[in-house]
């Protein structure tokens, strides 16, 4: 089809969904298409036309469940040129059924949108961080965005319209219950300097070594995958790397841990990385602006000292 | 009893390949293959099921003629039989039409109760197969489980998503995606290895599927692929520790850190 029109956006993660009306609105400009986006209510969709949506339809579903609109947004979008939708793990699994749908092309967690020649050209990494890669799309054209990749748009000056389209979900899934993850621990996406720790460590028991370091810090401890989910001696939501936590934090202090490329790439865009390994040859040293060769039980707790409340 | 199928994907460990400095290009040439992460957690969990109230595992992989040599590690892993569709066509490939492929296949071998995979590929971490998948054999799809019982038709999951655990049931036919923590995958013994020599496999021809030219277009192409560098000061001090931590304290000073 060459006739395809429309740039259609969508997350059932209100402020994502609004940062991705930034790309949409460049997509506008380059490809003088309208923005229409997709929401799930009312309150939602009246903020999406205050920002810049031309268009926004509410969708009327039986169950909510996000992984199940699949069909009905590939009815919806039917002509569209580009589609972006939140890259959580809900909008990941319903932007591959409606690509499937629409036989369409899908960038996975883009990093930034351009149009040349017709076609969307997405970057997006590969290989768990190692390499970054550019790919493109002919229309109709579908990509992730990762939350917080563009900003929030500026009130529009004149409000796009609102209307309600009845949507069918699919009916073969049971949702039976929904637990929040308990946010009382602490949100290591949000803290200014990390310690973060590896298999160096030797048990559990030494861990303290830096917490008191983190206290001292004002910071947070996270870790390696392998220290939360093989030896469970941290919860989850405490590491780092390609399918945990993405920080940036001022300080990422990296202890016994050797700096394997998953792990870096949730790492590596924090300001100042330092190493501290027994290692020299460790990976984690070409990723660091400052390290120290060492065994960590022994510079840890002069490390504490030295650092002045 | 169930009938499982196992998708995997037979990938470059990223661990052995490296960006060439002068052009930022990727080396991969002393990069082996391995079955990708999450594979094997899709593959372990099908295995650890069948084997405690019995059905079958079997597995399915498409990619170039080198996913061939995932066959020995593959069925030393719990699978009873596995399936190979080795063509040129896997290098280009992307997840529009890895599903296409594998959905035709599956139209061939099936039907299975249960179709596994991973929540994504170490190499490209694209995450669709599962859901495009699904939508292309019109199955109900649950991704991101890290929690899975069968009972008879019937699975229950739990969904580990971002901001909630979501547990949810379906009926199979069904396609299910998993997390890495949903288990630890085993490492073959002597007598596994061994024992796979004599499982059946199986080679699919790309040709026998009956999928048009155009099906093994990919619609998103990479233009170009260049390694991530990072540019970082690489001070390190490699004194006695009392130096050395004196040496960072004041450069962490100087930073502002501290």
């Amino acid at each position: 089809m060459t006739n395809m029109t429309g740039i259609f956006i969508f997350s059932e993660d209100r402020a994502l969904a609004k940062q991705l009306l930034t790309p949409a609105l460049e997509l506008k400009q380059a490809l003088g298409q309208p923005v229409t986006a997709l929401a799930l209510d009312g309150e939602a969709a009246a903020e999406l036309a205050g920002h810049g949506a031309d268009k926004v339809l509410v969708l009327q579903s039986a169950s909510g469940w996000v992984e199940g609109l699949g069909d009905a947004v590939a009815g919806l979008v039917g002509e569209a040129s580009v589609i972006l939708i939140g890259g959580t793990q809900r909008g990941k699994h319903l932007a591959a059924h409606v690509a499937a749908r629409l036989d369409a092309g899908l960038t996975t967690d883009a990093k930034s949108l351009k149009i040349e020649a017709g076609k969307l050209v997405a970057s997006r990494i590969l290989y768990a961080g190692l390499a970054v890669c550019e790919e493109e799309q002919s229309f109709p054209a579908v990509a992730t965005v990762p939350a917080r990749t563009f900003p929030a748009p500026a009130a529009a000056a004149a409000a796009g319209t609102v209307e309600s389209v009845p949507t069918a979900a699919d009916g073969r899934i049971a949702v039976t219950g929904v637990t929040p993850v308990d946010k009382s621990g602490v949100d290591i996406s949000s803290a200014n300097k990390l310690v973060s720790v590896g298999r160096g460590f030797r048990s559990k028991d030494d861990l303290h070594l830096a917490v008191e370091l983190a206290g001292k810090l004002k910071g947070e401890v996270s870790c390696t995958r392998g220290i939360a989910e093989d030896e469970h001696w941290l919860p989850i939501e405490r590491y780092i790397g390609i399918s945990g936590q993405i920080v940036k934090p001022d300080l990422y202090l990296a202890v016994g841990l050797s700096g394997q490329v998953q792990h870096m790439v949730g790492a590596r865009e924090s300001k100042i990385i330092v190493a501290i390994n027994s290692d020299e040859r460790a990976p984690i040293f070409e990723a660091a602006d400052y390290g120290i060769v060492g065994d960590l039980y022994a510079v840890l707790p002069l490390l504490t000292a030295a650092i002045n409340a | 009893m169930p009938k499982f199928l196992v998708l995997y994907k037979w990938t470059l460990d990223e661990q052995d390949i490296k960006v060439k400095s002068d052009d930022l290009s990727l080396d991969a040439s002393r990069a082996k293959g391995k079955i990708s992460d999450f594979d094997r957690n899709a593959i372990e969990e099908a295995a650890a099921i069948v084997e405690k109230q019995g059905g079958s595992v079997e597995a399915l992989s498409y990619g170039t003629p080198t996913v061939k040599q995932s066959l020995k590690d593959v069925l030393s892993r719990g699978v009873d039989k596995a399936y190979w569709i080795g063509d040129a066509s896997a290098e280009t490939a992307d997840a529009a039409v890895t599903a296409k492929v594998l959905a035709a296949a599956i139209r061939k071998i099936g039907p299975y109760d249960f179709i596994l995979t991973g929540e994504g590929s170490s190499d490209q971490f694209n995450q669709q197969t599962a859901p495009r998948l699904a939508a292309l054999l019109g199955l109900p799809c649950l991704s991101f489980v890290h929690k899975l019982e069968v009972d008879g038709a019937k699975a229950s999951v739990a969904r580990k998503l971002a901001d909630c655990t979501e547990l949810a049931t379906v009926t199979g036919p069904a396609v299910i995606s998993v997390l890495s923590d949903i288990n630890k995958p085993r490492i073959p013994g002597l007598k596994q290895v061994l024992g796979a020599a004599k499982k059946p496999s199986e080679e699919i021809a790309l040709g026998s599927l009956g999928l048009a030219a155009e099906d093994l277009q990919p619609k998103a192409s990479r233009r170009s692929v260049k390694g991530f560098v990072m540019t970082r000061k690489n001070v390190i001090y490699k004194d006695a520790p009392a130096d050395a931590v004196a040496k960072l304290v004041s450069s962490l000073a100087g930073e502002g850190l501290i």
